[in-house]
């Protein structure tokens, strides 16, 4: 009798062991965004760091709507990216999100300044991921397709008529998943 | 959510206290018993085998036989919860009892990120050990006891709400689904703990404390078992806690006559 006791002491410490998941951990793999990678359009292998380059949602305001690549910046730095790789979050209930690319924003010649706007054309997934984060939505790029149905996975266009700065726009991985993969290369 | 939750804690944190209370009383009574019984049967030796008659007492045994009130009466405050429990033991030897629970449960469950209804019933079979010792014709039981639990079930997510850390397009309202998940099945291990007091006659009022541990579980495609009926809401493991309050008639079949086994146990001894 008394290993019977024992045995159900140990079983009761061993599932007392509390397990907390009323919190989403801010490490969990939820909903991606686009990782879109910049290169040197003269060397094709040699990664290329962009400078100033403010990207715009549509509809945003140019001033204070941009997305922020560096959360200590002051009003205006907190908008600007100046890597080679930026992440940009997709509408989760659309099938397209518009941006607009502003290369060297912060130059003070408006000649040097260059807008262009690309459309992501996309499908969308809700998939489950727990209790306390609910669902994540994950994207697949339109395949390039000329026989019906017609669909493209971007669309590049010049937004300011002094032509396009992103000279050649590639998909790389149309699976958006994860952010730990490029999925868009961008070269210039 | 929040008062549900610190409603959920506070309860437990109470029972724990009683099983604690439980735990000492039990063990003072056997002190109390074991201490003043030594010096007793070195004096009074003779005097109990000449008693012996009046030492035999009489164990009832039956079926006993209840149902949850918590379950029942949560359902007249609770809008998002509707249950039943049955519950019932045999008295197998003096201190076994063979014992089960069927239960049916309607469940709604409203996370911040989800909301979902699971609806199904379960059986749960086991037995019970009392600890107690009961004195003269008292039949109280604290017992410990081991059961193998299983539920059939359906589960609907009602809403969800996309986790995006990144928004930058706003917050997604909920999207309403409606989708349901048939034929789950799930099946657990719970280790209870138990308390019954005769209140009157043949009437009992009893509660329990169950840990669970689940073993089987069939999950959606695409989705998770967020409540199962009878093992209650789960968690990311395969911890899970219940509990009961129940009230209960005893059907007394058949009677045992036992001799008190204090001093049965001390003649051969000696």
């Amino acid at each position: 009798m008394k290993k019977i006791i024992s045995f159900l002491l140990v079983f009761t410490f061993g599932l007392s062991s509390c397990e907390k998941d009323d919190i989403c951990d801010p490490d969990t793999p939820t909903t991606p965004r686009l990782v879109i990678t910049f290169y040197d359009i003269n060397n094709p292998t040699l990664l290329k760091n962009v400078t100033n380059l403010k990207v715009i949602g549509q509809d945003k305001s140019e001033v204070n709507g941009g997305i922020i690549f560096n959360e200590s910046g002051d009003e205006t730095t907190k908008y600007l990216a100046n890597g080679s790789t930026i992440s940009i979050p997709l509408k989760t209930n659309a099938e397209s999100t518009t941006f607009t690319f502003i290369s060297d924003s912060q130059n003070p010649n408006p000649a040097a300044i260059n807008k262009d706007a690309i459309r992501f054309n996309y499908t969308h997934q809700d998939i489950y991921v727990s209790r306390a984060c609910g669902f994540k939505t994950t994207f697949t790029l339109n395949p390039v397709s000329s026989s019906p149905p017609v669909s493209i996975p971007f669309v590049l266009t010049d937004a300011d008529g002094n032509g396009l700065w992103m000279q050649q726009v590639f998909v790389i991985n149309p699976k958006i998943e994860t952010e730990n993969e490029t999925h868009i290369k961008v070269f210039f | 959510m929040k008062h549900t939750l610190k409603y959920f804690f506070s309860s437990c944190l109470l029972f724990s206290m009683v099983l604690v209370q439980a735990q000492e009383t039990s063990t003072t009574t056997v002190k109390k018993e074991t201490a003043p019984a030594k010096p007793k049967t070195e004096t009074a030796k003779p005097e109990l085998q000449e008693v012996k008659p009046d030492s035999i007492k009489t164990d009832r045994y039956g079926l006993r036989v209840g149902v949850d009130l918590y379950k029942l009466t949560r359902g007249l405050y609770d809008k998002d919860y509707k249950g039943i429990e049955i519950v019932g033991d045999f008295r197998l030897t003096k201190k076994y009892y063979i014992a089960a629970e069927l239960g049916f449960e309607d469940k709604t469950t409203d996370d911040d990120r989800l909301n979902s209804t699971a609806t199904g019933t379960y059986i749960k079979g086991g037995f019970d050990y009392n600890l107690y010792q009961n004195w003269l014709d008292m039949e109280n039981l604290i017992t410990i006891g081991l059961r193998g639990g299983f539920s059939t079930f359906s589960q609907e997510l009602n809403s969800y709400k996309i986790y995006n850390p990144n928004p930058y397009w706003g917050e997604q309202p909920p999207i309403v689904d409606n989708k349901k998940y048939n034929g789950l099945t799930a099946g657990w291990i719970e280790v209870a703990m138990g308390l019954k007091a005769k209140v009157f006659n043949n009437v009992f009022v009893g509660f329990g404390v169950q840990l669970k541990m689940l073993v089987a579980n069939t999950k959606p495609d695409g989705f998770d078992n967020l409540y199962i009926p009878g093992f209650n809401r789960t968690y990311d493991g395969s911890f899970g806690i219940g509990f009961n309050y129940t009230v209960s008639y005893f059907i007394p079949i058949y009677k045992k006559k036992t001799i008190i086994p204090t001093a049965k146990k001390e003649q051969p001894k000696k």
